[in-house]
């Protein structure tokens, strides 16, 4: 940790850059950080918290390996956007917002990525997947689990 | 430049918003966000005007004028676009009561219940009758909302000290954020989250106990809402009364509001008008007040010590008692000691007291200042010391020297603050890393008790010379001392700003020469921020006397050695050491202590609101305090307990009706009260004392005298010597105030998490701090500020308890028993 604040010079400028390095390296900004980033750039850890709450790109907990955002937006709203998602928690097990505890999946909401015309919209890490219905659901996530078996064999 | 508003023309200056200039001129433009002395946010929308010739609306708090400006502050649209967005706010705020069609009958038949959970309509709310967010609804008359309501259901916040905070009544005004982070500092709150999960928060939502929070109650004091709620204000009754007085807590005197209720102080709050603290205050002024006035451990009325017991009795039969036995003791055999936070009348007719009726030369002298009257002696002047704590903000430079300022004096931080925000250079020569380290621009981390060295070499860098061999005694590296010097004298008139621990105790002499050297060679100021309320008062009384007071400490060395008989302690935090016990002892204080309970004589004085008197702060500004309260039970003020056991002894010239007839007295004899009136006093007309100081000066031999004392096997820590100013007369503040010993206790002793592990010590294990001079008792407290080898405390009235301990001392820590 000290290492990568070594990196940065102790403007409260670099709070944006610095909270990016951390999360490449840990995945998360992990709480017990925060303290250590206040002394370094000398701003108290309320406004770091603040900061970092305010972004959604940085999160406290630790995160799967695959994201998976559904898209609860109006348009994907109206076609089924709740609906999956249902099923993505009941194959996951988790609530959105949360992690599975094999740590593969993280499940989050959007609201509207902004390619309503072809929702409900479902992106897992950087793919897009179009007119998502709830029996795609299981092949999307099967796709991934794969990815991991494969890389174990 | 002239400005129109709604078709009046206005003859203004520049640097205003269009919102100031209409308040001045009294119109009204509703407001919630805007606050004087934050800078403008324009978040809450309602301050919104239309100025001729711009599109559209534009909030008025944020908006400077212009010549020629033209502005309308209230057409119908505009009380229409208000209202909407008033309305919008109170979708999130518990409306029910604000627009009720039965408001005024309930107003009428319905106390507020404030013992309540959930706060849902203004008849629960602690805040009622005293609520912005009503004046305002009131104001624009909102008697519908539109729009669904929405309550966000988070749990109260009960789990600090001091207050609660309830954000389903917050409408993110920011007020709080910002007062927090501009003026006070701390920046303990922030918003978190966003758009509508947006709320008020600190870190990782922890206590605010646990998130860098002074319990200044800047927040609390700026709350349009009942958001932020008073515990020790949340049961009383409204405020039918309000009244001002000074704060007795610290040499700063911020000027207090009070707010009574049926006769009952119910709160106290920084006073806009202040001319030391200018709207703000810290803990002590802002929440104990209360506690000292209505503090259990007050004693109501006079007691005498009968066949080993101490009984009540009326105020003349103990006067008449205590005058009796006091005349059989011959002058010698006599003591006064006196308190530094009693007024100047009452340290006036004590020191008459002992001088005239007692006929003795053993009257305590003000510790904190007589390192000055040294300085004086060798200079044959007295340095300059009324400089203004306002002045501060403008320094270019500023020297802080081994102070924890923003804990000690919060108020004059504050100014500090302001500097570096104004670009000023801050050099922390300190061996522990102050507590709002962030604002520091050089850090100078030196070893406790070689200040002297610190400045010596500093002083050889300044004049060009060779720096001393015995340079790394300091622990400062000459490249960082280089800085400094160059620091230093690249601004104008630099600020040297330091506590009593500096210039008392074993080289507090050497630390003060050199500090005049160096402040000498860069025309700097020095700031001495003093000790207790009326530490300068009392000094400047004494300074006109022709005899000298004595040390306390050789006093007490009397009482121990049966030299002084009678001892008459009034309003003093002093505990006599066991060895010491006069013969007869009066006590004249408000509070039961140690020292009450082997008193034979307990005279109950009234505490600081229930007597009017003058003090004098630390920048020698006189101000008067008022009588706000009744004095409770049969306490009486000091100054007429001790006249009436001086008449009782057949004195004259005791015969006080008021105070205002002592400072008349004070005013015709000593010549450094000269300008001191009472009618001039209460109309606010900054006094000052009057200095005789001279430009001219002269610089001291630079030698160092005294080193460290080093290598001590058995001692192997080193101490950093605070003095706490957390008492009142004979109370401890942290001893009595749960709330205040939660936040901050005199009792810890601070030491790091390595060394804490190596002797077992867990955070509030009792420790004891052992030199061969003396010890202290006190609290384990693991801290991350402090280096490996050092502890840190900070007990109350080192100077008078004559401890043994100082700053940079050997030392060793065992487990307490
Ligand atoms: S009490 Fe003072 S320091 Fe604490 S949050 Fe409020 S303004 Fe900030
Ligand atoms: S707590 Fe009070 S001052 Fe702070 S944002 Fe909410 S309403 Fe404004
Ligand atoms: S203790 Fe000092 S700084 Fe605090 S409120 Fe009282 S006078 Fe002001
Ligand atoms: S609503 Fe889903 S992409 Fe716009
Ligand atoms: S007072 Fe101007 S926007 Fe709030």
């Amino acid at each position: 940790m000290q290492k990568i604040l070594d990196e940065f010079g102790n403007s409260q400028k670099e709070l944006i850059h610095v909270l990016h390095r951390v999360k490449a390296k840990f995945g998360y900004i992990p709480p017990e950080t925060i303290p250590e980033i206040s002394r370094h750039l000398k701003i108290t850890e309320s406004e770091i918290y603040g900061v970092l709450t305010f972004y959604s790109a940085f999160s406290l907990k630790p995160r799967g390996k695959h994201t998976v955002t559904v898209c609860m937006g109006t348009a994907c709203h109206v076609r089924g956007g709740p609906k999956i998602l249902e099923e993505f928690e009941r194959r996951l097990n988790i609530e959105a917002g949360h992690t599975t505890e094999d740590k593969q999946f993280t499940l989050e909401t959007v609201a509207c990525l902004g390619c309503c015309a072809i929702g409900p919209v479902v992106v897992v890490d950087d793919d897009y997947y179009a007119q998502t219905t709830v029996s795609k659901v299981e092949p999307i996530l099967e796709k991934y689990k794969k990815e991991k078996k494969n890389a174990q064999d | 430049m002239k400005v129109i508003i709604d078709g009046k023309t206005i003859e203004a200056e520049e640097n205003k918003t269009i919102l100031e200039l209409a308040r001045e001129n009294g119109i009204y433009i509703p407001s919630l966000c805007d606050h004087p002395g934050l800078a403008p946010f324009s978040g809450c929308r309602l301050c919104l005007v239309q100025i001729k010739g711009k599109k559209g609306y534009s909030p008025s708090c944020s908006i400077y004028i212009e010549d020629g400006m033209e502005v309308k502050t209230s057409t119908q649209e505009l009380r229409k676009l208000r209202k909407n967005i008033l309305e919008l706010i109170l979708t999130e705020h518990p409306n029910a009561c604000l627009i009720c069609s039965e408001k005024k009958e309930c107003d009428e038949h319905k106390a507020t219940i404030r013992k309540v959970g959930e706060v849902t309509g203004c008849v629960l709310c602690p805040n009622n009758g005293d609520c912005e967010l009503q004046e305002i609804v009131e104001e624009i008359g909102v008697d519908i909302v539109d729009f669904p309501s929405y309550y966000r259901d988070m749990e109260v916040k009960r789990d600090d000290t001091f207050f609660d905070r309830n954000y389903n009544l917050c409408i993110l005004c920011g007020r709080c954020v910002r007062i927090c982070h501009e003026v006070r500092g701390c920046s303990s709150l922030s918003f978190v989250k966003r758009g509508p999960e947006t709320v008020v928060s600190t870190s990782l939502d922890k206590r605010l106990i646990d998130s860098n929070c002074q319990f200044c109650g800047a927040c609390l004091d700026v709350c349009p809402t009942g958001a932020l709620i008073e515990k020790g204000k949340k049961y009383e009754s409204l405020a039918d009364d309000k009244a001002e007085m000074l704060c007795p807590l610290c040499s700063v005197g911020c000027k207090l509001e009070v707010n009574l209720g049926e006769g009952r102080l119910l709160n106290t709050q920084p006073a806009a008008d202040g001319p030391a603290n200018h709207g703000q205050a810290c803990v002590k002024g802002r929440f104990l007040i209360k506690d000292l006035v209505y503090s259990r451990k007050r004693i109501e009325k006079p007691l005498i010590r009968r066949k080993k017991k101490l009984e009540e009795v009326d105020w003349n039969e103990a006067l008449d008692w205590v005058a009796g036995k006091l005349k059989k003791y011959k002058g010698k055999e006599t003591a006064v000691i006196r308190s530094t936070q009693v007024s100047c009348e009452d340290g006036y007719v004590l020191r008459r007291f002992a001088d005239e009726v007692l006929k003795t030369g053993n009257i305590s002298s003000e510790p904190a200042f007589s390192p000055y009257r040294e300085l004086a002696q060798k200079l044959g002047f007295m340095p300059a010391l009324n400089y203004k704590i306002e002045e501060i903000s403008s320094a270019e430079t500023i020297f802080i020297l081994s102070s924890n300022i923003s804990v000690s004096h919060p108020v004059v931080w504050l100014e500090i603050m302001k500097a570096v925000k104004n670009g000023a250079r801050l050099i922390a020569a300190s061996p522990i890393e102050l507590q709002s380290n962030r604002f520091v621009s050089l850090q100078l981390r030196i070893e406790p008790g070689t200040e002297n060295i610190l400045l010596g070499r500093l002083q050889k860098i300044l004049t060009g010379g060779e720096s001393f061999k015995a340079a790394n005694e300091s622990k400062v590296e000459e490249k960082a001392l280089r800085e400094a010097a160059e620091i230093l004298k690249s601004g104008k008139s630099p600020a040297f700003i330091f506590g009593s621990e500096s210039i008392q105790g074993p080289i507090g002499r050497e630390v003060l020469t050199k500090l005049w050297n160096t402040a000498f060679l860069t025309k700097g100021r020095l700031y001495y921020l003093g000790l207790e309320s009326n530490s300068r008062g009392i000094f400047e009384l004494d300074r006109n006397f022709s005899k000298k007071g004595r040390q306390i400490g050789l006093i007490i060395q009397d009482v121990i050695d049966d030299k002084v008989k009678a001892l008459y302690l009034a309003g003093s935090r002093i505990e006599l050491p066991k060895k010491a016990r006069p013969e007869f002892f009066i006590v004249q204080d408000s509070y039961i202590s140690k020292n009450t309970q082997i008193a034979d004589a307990v005279l109950p004085a009234a505490v600081s609101a229930e007597t009017e008197g003058v003090f004098v702060n630390m920048e020698g500004r006189v101000q008067k305090t008022a009588k706000v309260l009744k004095p409770l039970g049969e306490t009486r003020p000091d100054w007429w307990i001790t006249s009436q056991v001086a008449k009782r002894m057949g004195a004259e010239a005791f015969d006080y009706k008021k105070p205002s007839s002592i400072i008349k007295e004070i005013r015709n004899n000593l010549p450094g009260f000269a300008k001191v009136y009472y009618p001039a006093l209460e109309k606010s007309k900054e006094i000052f004392i009057k200095e005789e100081t001279s430009q001219k000066g002269k610089l001291f031999t630079q030698e160092i005298t005294s080193l460290p004392e080093r290598n001590n096997k058995r001692y192997p820590f080193r101490l950093i010597l605070f003095y706490s100013l957390d008492s009142y007369r004979n109370l401890s503040l942290s001893e009595t105030v749960r709330g205040f010993r939660m936040f901050r206790n005199s009792q810890w002793i601070h030491i790091c998490l390595e060394d804490a592990d190596k002797l077992k010590l867990k955070n509030g294990d009792s420790i004891e701090v052992l030199s061969p001079h003396g010890k202290i008792k006190g609290i384990a407290r693991i801290t991350k500020t402090l280096s490996p080898g050092l502890v840190a405390a900070s007990p109350e009235y080192p100077i008078f308890n004559n401890l043994g301990l100082s700053n940079g001392l050997q030392v060793m820590i065992k487990r307490g028993k």
